[in-house]
């Protein structure tokens, strides 16, 4: 064991050029459509103040040159994608009214574009410091339980201590900083989600295919699924965050079928959603309403439904080309036309703007982003990392999928971020870490994974239980 | 036809086919990675070819094609299921990274040995080198030597 | 060649790496669903999204866009744009008689009608030429004011409210040969130039906004208010029985003289009628019935064609929904919209009471669809839109519905003769008779209930061979059709075909 850690430690800088390649792609795009914006604003043709372009630009350069100077050999296409992604974002927020938001730091006054940007650099920080200094996956694996703890700590205390934004009790304020714990809550969750699978689903894959009625231990297999349900409702409930519940459960579901592969399990689970979605609906009003304005928003057009309206008309305005940067959004009385247009609804902005040719190339940028995650789970060298992986890329694949398809009235809206594009730390920062772990998880560097043995008592009970179900089997045959 | 209007939609219009050309690129860096990997896809990287088990499990002269991430021991996850009475249950991990093979001890009870040396840290391998688990002994060969000489 | 012959392979889990690309394929699958979505929102729904009338879009367009004029069928300027003091634009209606349907357009308190539902064609959000709207963004003008013209003719529209004067009612005149609309009145009405008026704009509006439901001048009584319609149903019900085949022209119901003394005993509910002085033993077919407004004889037959059939036939003429118009309607209901409970709401509803609410512009179509003898026409009042540079999109006479036969048509069309010009008619509905010319028509009289005076109602046709106008006249709280409604239809219909020889 002394020497694990040996084998991949000298690395000398390596460049990246691929990464570098892309990253001039993303660099000439987003300068592209600065001055497009700023020609839009000025009315002339004009760079505005690039000062915000410029330090975006130094911020993914210096992310590539931390990666290259430490010789990591991990992903070159995931940082370009998310760079352009975040790019698009300090576009939109530059061109935003910048009174959206407003953070005072003593006597600095920042708005909404500078505290965006701010934001993006933490997140590229986050991901290039795990993505260079993670060297064993160890602590993630070994403390699954105190992680899933952790979360679950984090729900009561929004729970407890939270405030409430739009009706959702989402936001939890700890002195000057204030932040969303569901945004971390998902990773912590994953984690806990790979390690519990991984350790388990020899077991969990067996019990039907080998022992048809015997069915080993029906409980340890449903425990973490009605476990994950129960958090999932409680969400809506207490939190009334349907957009954090559905992803949780999706993401939950797709990766316990990746682990058992049983379409039995993916059917209880859309019928255990089902269950708890009629149920949610028949008692709470906020659920109702959120269906009801997904089935006729024009109907409360001035009322509930005045949101998505304005969503839709922003994507209508926008049709095939966009109006151009800075020539679209009309504001009304100096609002901006669609409530929370920085966050929740960002990506109608974006469509109004750049159009469905820009539209489409941002789920392209996603769908990239699912490939490289993917790939990287598959190419894992063991299941708890490629359910990690796997799990992470979902967790940013599956919001922006339902935010998107919520924006466009193709599923009810549920409020939350749309990944590396909303306004918002806590999202940045958890997306950042995200990137961060697909980084290190592809790296050679990180450890090799431990035995079995090494791990916790209780996941050795389980080996033990699956290694009798083994000799059970033979004996049988 | 204003001129600045004109030059204003040429700037977005730019913007948008800067857009394009980066996804040109990225899909283009996924294509060859797609190409790269179909190409190994079919080959295992290795075998390992059993030379001696008294036991009888696995027989001698069997063989195992090897994945980059291989682990060995009596139990029954692992890829090699070596059922040897002196086989720790995950007793060995015999992985491939960057471009060589890599031999490690998982805390076994009786040890791992290479070509008769015992391994204490990963240990660098090649192919026709002898592995031993237990008292059976295996041997790494090329993914492309013809399977089975009995 | 495997490597435990004597083993099961037991225990080993399912490789993860193939069930990944299943995750990989199906997010790819779902995010093509989300691109068709938004391609279908930003390309198939684009246009009818930006020219929406809650779009602020407009509302930012209106603050600075000049809107284009709104013209009668001659030409006959009835909104237009005014330079303000400070370059902007105000609204100015020289016929302020036109509100009900114009609407009105104010930066303060928005807009309504056609003001509204033709903002994006006043203030020229679209191009009517093919490829203008790319034109238009390469130029810098954002708009392209076109003027739209109605067919609508403000003499006659004059005539109208002049006839409602002093009541509360409303009037619609349609050509049933085209469903262009040629007025439609509705009383009391507001000025829409003084709630443009920034003086007195907003102590008008709040004024307005004030009065009770009732007494309500905003609402557009012809195509928004519902009314109980009273005998003039009695024709959407011989169009439901011919057309169903329940009754033919010679249908009688040998039972209905006695009952004319006793009443109708629908499940213990009298169906009674006050004619019997008049028509004594003589058993009534269809156009005796029209004639004498027989309600005995229309609860039979209202029994005989049966809830659904007489809901689907309502249907085909208009009733149950929302009628497609230029601008926003209410739905006509035979039933209250719940369905019939019993025989005694279908035996009612057949002769209009009981829970028939209708518009005035449903009315309208009943007539014109007799007077159309049987089509049809989808009611419009926009006849043409004209941009700047000379272009014109004309919309075009189409036919909605081909209701009934033309036989079955003439049927009816000539018991409505009878109910103007016949000898037992004359007595209901005689007023209603344009000097010289064939005049068909139907009085009615909503009772209410209670205290309250019933409404007045008319609907007709003229000339009956070829009819040049329908109209639907209701007067609320009235009193009997033949008192108010009749004479007013008569006039209206006299003046039409003395202005449009």
């Amino acid at each position: 064991m002394t020497g694990r850690a040996g084998i991949a430690n000298r690395r000398r800088p390596r460049f990246r050029r691929r990464e570098a390649l892309l990253l001039g792609g993303v660099a000439g795009a987003i300068a592209c459509g600065w001055v497009s914006l700023a020609s839009t604003v000025a009315g002339r043709p004009s760079v505005g103040d690039p000062s915000l372009l410029l330090a975006f630009l130094g911020l993914l350069a210096a992310a590539h040159a931390v990666l290259s100077l430490a010789g990591s050999r991990c992903d070159e296409v995931l940082l370009p994608v998310t760079g352009l992604l975040m790019g698009l974002s300090l576009l939109i927020m530059v061109r935003l009214p910048q009174g959206l938001v407003v953070q005072e730091f003593g006597p600095l006054e920042l708005g909404l574009a500078p505290l965006q940007l701010t934001f993006i650099g933490l997140s590229l920080t986050a991901a290039t410091v795990i993505a260079v200094a993670l060297r064993s996956d160890l602590w993630l694996r070994s403390y699954k339980y105190t992680w899933a703890a952790a979360g679950i700590a984090l729900l009561l205390l929004v729970f407890a201590f939270g405030e409430e934004t739009n009706g959702a009790r989402l936001t939890l304020r700890v002195g000057p900083v204030a932040g969303q714990p569901s945004e971390l809550l998902k990773i912590l969750l994953v984690v806990f989600l790979a390690g519990y699978l991984a350790d388990n689903r020899a077991l969990l894959a067996a019990r039907v295919t080998r022992l048809g009625p015997l069915r080993l231990p029906p409980l340890p297999y449903l425990l973490p699924m009605l476990a994950m349900w129960g958090i999932a409702l409680t969400i809506v409930v207490v939190q009334r965050d349907l957009g954090a519940a559905l992803l949780f459960y999706a993401v939950f579901l797709v990766l316990l079928w990746v682990a058992t592969q049983r379409l039995g399990d993916l059917a209880l689970g859309v019928l255990l959603f089902v269950v708890g979605a009629v149920v949610l609906y028949a008692l709470f009003p906020h659920v109702r309403e959120r269906v009801e304005i997904w089935l006729d928003p024009f109907a409360t057009a001035q009322g509930a439904g005045f949101q998505v309206v304005r969503g839709l008309y922003a994507l209508g305005r926008g049709g095939v080309l966009g109006t151009g940067l800075g020539a679209g959004l009309p504001g009304v009385d100096g609002h901006p036309s669609i409530p929370a247009v920085h966050t929740d609804f960002v990506f109608d902005a974006l469509a109004e703007e750049l159009g469905l040719a820009g539209a489409l190339v941002i789920l392209a940028l996603y769908v990239v982003l699912a490939e490289r995650g993917l790939r990287i789970a598959s190419a894992a060298r063991d299941d708890f990392r490629a359910l990690l992986a796997a799990g992470v890329t979902l967790v940013v694949v599956v919001q922006a999928a339902i935010i998107v398809a919520g924006n466009a009235r193709l599923i009810p809206l549920t409020g939350i971020t749309l990944p590396f594009v909303s306004y918002g730390g806590s999202s940045l920062l958890a997306n950042g870490i995200v990137l961060g772990l697909l980084l290190s998880l592809d790296d050679t560097r990180l450890a090799a994974p431990p035995p079995a043995q090494a791990i916790g008592r209780r996941e050795r009970l389980r080996d033990a239980a699956g290694a009798v179900a083994g000799r059970v089997e033979r004996v049988i045959s | 036809m204003d001129p600045l209007a004109i030059s204003l939609w040429i700037i977005r219009l730019a913007f948008l086919a800067a857009l394009y050309a980066f996804l040109y690129l990225v899909l283009r860096a996924l294509w060859r990675d797609l190409q790269a990997n179909l190409r190994g896809a079919d080959r295992p990287l290795g075998r390992l070819r059993v030379v001696a088990s008294p036991d009888g499990i696995p027989s001698e002269g069997s063989v195992f094609a090897l994945d980059a991430i291989n682990t060995l021991g009596r139990d029954v996850n692992n890829t090699v299921v070596v059922d040897d009475a002196f086989a720790s249950g995950r007793h060995a991990g015999l992985t491939y990274r960057g471009r060589s093979w890599y031999l490690e001890d998982l805390g076994s009870t009786n040890g791992t040995w290479l070509n008769g040396e015992r391994v204490v840290a990963p240990m660098l391998l090649g192919w026709g080198d002898e592995v031993q688990v237990g008292r059976v002994r295996l041997r790494l060969d090329r993914p492309d030597v013809p399977p089975a000489i009995r | 060649m495997s490597g435990l012959p004597d083993l099961p392979a037991l225990g080993a889990p399912p490789r993860i790496g193939p069930a990944l690309l299943r995750v990989a394929l199906a997010l790819i699958v779902v995010y093509g669903a989300i691109g068709a979505g938004l391609s279908w929102w930003q390309v198939v729904e684009a246009e009818r999204l930006t020219s929406d009338p809650g779009n602020p879009l407009l509302l930012a367009a209106e603050r600075e866009g000049r809107r284009g004029r709104i013209v009668d069928a001659r030409g006959v300027v009835l909104a237009e744009s005014v330079p303000g003091g400070d370059g902007s634009w105000t609204r100015r209606y020289p016929h302020p008689e036109a509100a009900p349907i114009l609407g009105y357009f104010s930066p303060d308190f928005g807009s309504a009608g056609l003001e509204r539902s033709f903002a994006a064609e006043l203030l020229g959000l679209r191009s009517l030429a093919p490829g203008g709207d790319l034109l238009r963004k390469l130029r810098r003008d954002l708009y392209d004011p076109q003027d739209v013209q109605l067919s609508l003719d403000v003499r006659l529209q004059r005539a109208a409210v002049a006839l409602l004067r002093g009541k509360r009612g409303a009037i619609v005149a349609i050509e049933p040969a085209s469903g262009r609309i040629l007025a439609l009145a509705s009383t009391p009405s507001f000025d829409p130039n003084r709630i443009v008026d920034p003086d007195t704009g907003a102590a008008y509006f709040a004024d307005l906004l004030d009065r009770p439901a009732e007494a309500s001048a905003l609402l557009d009584r012809a195509t928004m208010g519902r009314y109980t319609p009273g005998s003039v149903l009695k024709i959407a019900t011989a169009v439901a029985g011919l057309g169903s085949g329940a009754i033919t022209p010679q249908t009688v119901y040998p039972e209905q003289p006695a009952e004319e003394r006793t009443g109708f005993l629908v499940e213990g509910f009298r169906v009674r009628d006050g004619h019997h002085p008049q028509t004594g033993q003589r058993t009534l077919d269809l156009t005796g019935a029209i004639e004498v407004s027989c309600n005995i004889w229309f609860a039979h037959a209202g029994l005989d064609i049966g809830g659904e059939r007489f809901l689907a036939w309502g249907e085909r003429m208009g009733f149950g929904a929302a009628i497609p118009f230029d601008v926003p309607t209410a739905a006509s209901t035979l039933d209250g919209g719940d369905g019939f409970v019993d025989d005694v709401e279908l035996a009612n509803a057949a002769y209009g009471q009981s829970e028939t609410f209708v518009t005035p512009l449903q009315m309208a179509l009943v007539a014109a669809i007799v007077a159309d003898r049987g089509t049809l026409m989808r009611p419009h009042v926009v006849d043409e839109l004209r941009s700047a540079d000379g272009r014109v999109q004309t919309i075009a006479p189409e036919v909605w519905r081909r209701v009934l036969d033309a036989g079955q048509a003439e049927t009816i069309a000539r018991a409505m003769q009878q109910a103007v010009e016949g000898r037992l008619g004359r007595r209901f509905a005689g007023a209603a008779k344009v000097p010289g010319v064939p005049t068909a028509g139907k009085s009615g009289t909503a009772e209410l209930g209670g205290e309250r005076e019933p409404h007045a109602w008319f609907i007709g046709f003229a000339p009956v061979e070829a009819p040049r106008i329908a109209v639907a006249v209701i007067v609320e709280n009235g009193g009997a059709g033949s008192a108010s409604a009749v004479p007013m239809g008569g006039e209206l219909m006299a003046a039409w075909l003395k202005l449009a020889p």
